[in-house]
């Protein structure tokens, strides 16, 4: 496999944080039921996945049709397709959690846990019935208004090259005229040139080159890394959301409430606490997390291709994200969830493409031999 | 207070967190292994294939066994014949039209006719985008009584199916697998579309000579034999004219996300990208590819590009790009336009999407011609005839099985992808089955 190649270190890292951002938002939601309930809702990734149809569906709403002639777009279009994702989400999870985990819940654990993966398969296998998924659409990317980079310089260009590179630029252009002056007077095609036509051909793609090959060793003389707009608002409100959720956790009454639960069940409910409308509450806020994360995964990322199994893999990484970070812990679930995303990027740095995904399975097992409370999780042994 | 009696069980249970712990853990790799499709295709790595192909160009005689099955006789009023295609999942695109052209083909024949009063039924499988689907399909068929199978568009399907069809002695037309190797199955397994080993080098001449590129990366998707083999022969082709591959990536089908690899390819900074995957994940890739600021990098592939769905996941940053399709819509042979017009009056004036439709109505078509030329009506006889299939005049060009080890001398063509208002792909260049070696 390939050297370590340091100069896109910092790029790669960047890139992990982003995607480790999405991570994030979904493994809050299997943390959050876990804190509370003591349930693996294995359910979650397919709010994720109905999460991205809904936001599909939004922006073909707003006119984003496949082959449609829009052109560009508003921040206020995102924020619509961000709330018809959230909304359907929570509701959907809401739904899940009273249908079929809450006449489960007096039976033993692995019920529910069972009842969570068939309501998994019921939603990946049924959503085919009635939701596009062959060909897998995406959501157009002219929806999204954030194309450009900001690019921000870690070590200053050679001047000296940029200079060369400048010089050739003249070169290109010339013999570029020339080769389309030659094919605009003898209406040949580029493909399919008469031999007097070659030489033409030949002068442009060598100056081509030659520009491109300057340009490029400037460029490299330099380090910069390069943030993704879409994807930076994607981190943005991915921190906000958090700091929302932490702030309804710890300093409201519904959060108390949630708080509590996770804490004694019995003791909550004994106090007065409607645990009902709590574990409502959680999976509602939870779903909408993950719906954020659909929207905006399906969003910033570009062409971004939206089937029934959409959630099944970002799902199960969140789901190792949540335990690496100690499942029912909040901060740990957001800690998991980007070292998940760096992980899965450095590996790809490092040569592995391949196993990218398997990365994943690697941190669970390690995890689970060594540290199964998680890195912020208690480590507390429950006693017989 | 019942809930209170339940949580203190719990709390009592002897099944403790590491228990717990275990039985999450297989349920996790459970649901992982249920993702991966392509596990019975994921061994044929490149590196495993028989070299000698690579040398002889595919299907060397002495590597194609001889099926030893008896073979399976048409009964009845009717002779059976089955095709394969994706109706559902990632390939829809292609399974219905191939599936479609199959159709075609039957209709014509029973009209003009049939075999001496018999009529031909075409059963159709469903192979859902999937190796193993296929088999399985394959298998129905097979159990259903049909004397030959045509299919599939993917090779890690294809391969499925010959291995099903070997057994029994029964011949596969393939429509547009492409994957070298595939024809070493047995003798049995015919095709009607050119073979990586010739797609390849010819993008690789025309990446050198037409786009004067030298230094490209290669993308691949592991998960595709297809894939593997396409980048391994446009490789070998391109370095052999004096490029230069400056970088390799993997990724695997149905994957969405490519910075962590569009950021290694981009540190080499090529002029050239070659993206030997379907069109599933290429449009993606290509929006990705652009969004990390390669704006001038050119973009190529093979004919897994070849769905107008590219448009849809592509955008604007597939727009420019070419790759190595079968035939055009536009060329000027009797048979295009035949099959245009059959094809038009029967779907409301659209042309077909995929040349897959034409591949599909060819390699049915050529199975009926073998029928007519059989010494009997079984499989065997059916296999032979085929093999023995000389000058058939196709929607795709002339094809030839004589002597060929199944593979027949195809002509490529090179089209740009163009928006969907100039006829998604616009013919630029076409190379003859020898003029690339």
């Amino acid at each position: 496999m390939a050297g370590l190649e340091l100069s896109t270190l910092p790029q790669q890292l960047v890139n992990g944080i982003l995607l480790g951002s999405i991570y994030a938002l979904i493994a809050l939601g299997y943390t959050m039921v876990y804190g509370v309930l003591k349930l693996i809702n294995f359910a979650h990734g397919e709010v994720f996945m109905i999460g991205a149809y809904a936001a599909l569906f939004a922006s073909w709403g707003l006119g984003y049709t496949p082959n449609n002639a829009m052109s560009g777009s508003n921040p206020i279009n995102l924020l619509i397709m961000l709330l018809a994702s959230m909304t359907l989400c929570g509701l959907l999870g809401v739904l899940i959690e009273r249908f079929a985990y809450r006449p489960m819940r007096n039976q033993p654990r692995i019920a529910s846990l069972i009842t969570a993966i068939g309501v998994s398969l019921l939603l990946q296998y049924g959503g085919q019935l009635f939701l596009p998924s062959s060909p897998a659409p995406n959501i157009d990317a002219k929806v999204n208004p954030y194309q450009d980079n900001i690019t921000i310089p870690l070590r200053p260009v050679d001047g000296t090259l940029v200079a060369a590179a400048k010089q050739l630029e003249a070169k290109q252009i010339e013999t570029k005229t020339a080769f389309d002056g030659y094919l605009e007077r003898t209406k040949e095609s580029p493909f399919q040139l008469s031999a007097a036509g070659q030489p033409f051909k030949k002068a442009a793609q060598d100056a081509e080159r030659d520009l491109r090959t300057a340009e490029g060793k400037a460029e490299a003389s330099g380090l910069s890394i390069r943030l993704p707009k879409g994807q930076m608002i994607m981190l943005v409100t991915t921190v906000v959301l958090m700091a929302l959720l932490n702030f309804l956790v710890m300093h409201t009454k519904p959060g108390r409430a949630m708080r509590a639960a996770s804490h004694d069940f019995d003791a909550a409910s004994l106090m007065g606490i409607n645990v009902n409308s709590t574990i409502t509450f959680t999976f509602l806020i939870g779903s909408a997390l993950a719906g954020a994360g659909a929207m905006m995964n399906a969003t910033f990322l570009s062409g971004t291709k939206i089937d029934t199994f959409f959630g099944m893999l970002p799902g199960v990484k969140a789901f190792v994200a949540a335990v690496l970070g100690g499942i029912g812990n909040i901060p740990g679930a957001v800690l998991g969830g980007i070292l998940m995303g760096l992980a899965e990027t450095l590996v790809v740095w490092a040569g592995y493409d391949s196993y990218r995904d398997a990365i994943a399975f690697i941190v669970l097992i390690i995890v689970l031999l060594f540290k199964p409370g998680g890195l912020l999780g208690s480590n507390k042994v429950e006693k017989v | 207070m019942i809930q209170n009696r339940f949580v203190q069980n719990l709390r009592f249970i002897p099944m403790n967190r590491s228990l717990f712990s275990a039985a999450l853990l297989a349920t996790v790799l459970g649901i992982t292994a249920v993702g991966c499709t392509g596990g019975e295709t994921a061994k044929d790595k490149p590196g495993e294939t028989p070299s000698a192909t690579d040398a002889a160009g595919g299907g060397t005689a002495a590597l194609r066994p001889e099926p030893s099955g008896e073979g399976v006789k048409a009964e009845g009023d009717t002779i059976k014949i089955g095709i394969v295609g994706s109706l559902s999942g990632d390939q829809k695109p292609w399974g219905e039209d191939s599936i479609e052209g199959g159709k075609m083909a039957v209709e014509e024949f029973n009209a003009a006719g049939g075999l001496n009063g018999k009529k031909v039924e075409l059963l159709v499988g469903d192979s859902a985008s999937k190796a193993e689907q296929a088999k399985s399909a394959a298998e129905k068929l097979i159990s259903d009584g049909v004397i030959g199978i045509v299919g599939e568009v993917a090779s890690g399907h294809t391969i499925q199916i010959a291995k099903s069809a070997f057994q029994k002695a029964i011949p596969v037309v393939a429509i547009g697998a492409t994957k070298t190797t595939l024809s070493d199955e047995g003798t049995n397994v015919t095709r009607v579309c050119y073979t990586d080993d010739f797609q390849g080098p010819v993008m690789a001449k025309f990446a050198f000579d037409e786009l004067g590129l030298r230094k490209v990366g290669v993308m691949t998707d592991n998960q595709q034999p297809y894939s593997q083999g396409l980048s391994k022969s446009f490789s070998d082709k391109f370095k052999a004219l004096g490029g230069e591959i400056v970088g390799e990536a993997f990724y695997e089908s149905g994957q969405t996300q490519f910075n962590g690899q569009i950021t290694e390819l981009s540190a080499k900074k090529p002029d050239g990208l070659f993206l030997s995957g379907y069109f599933t994940e290429v449009g993606a890739i290509a929006q990705q590819v652009r969004q990390a600021g390669m704006k001038d990098v050119k973009l190529m592939g093979g004919d897994g590009w070849d769905s107008p769905q590219l448009l849809v996941s592509g955008g604007d940053a597939i727009l420019g790009s070419f790759f190595c399709n079968h035939y055009n819509n536009r060329e000027d042979r009797p048979e295009v336009k035949q099959f245009l017009e059959a094809w038009k009056k029967s779907h409301g004036g659209k042309e077909p999407g995929t040349t897959m439709a034409a591949l599909g109505y060819d390699a049915t078509k050529l199975m009926l011609d073998g029928l007519k030329r059989a010494a009997s009506l079984d499989s065997k006889a059916l296999i032979a005839a085929i093999n023995e299939t000389e000058n058939f005049a196709g929607v795709s060009g002339n094809i030839t099985l004589k002597g060929a080890n199944g593979n027949p001398k195809k002509r490529a063509l090179v089209v740009e992808v163009r928006s969907e208002k100039d006829g998604f792909q616009v013919f630029r260049k076409a190379y003859e089955a020898d003029e690339v070696k």
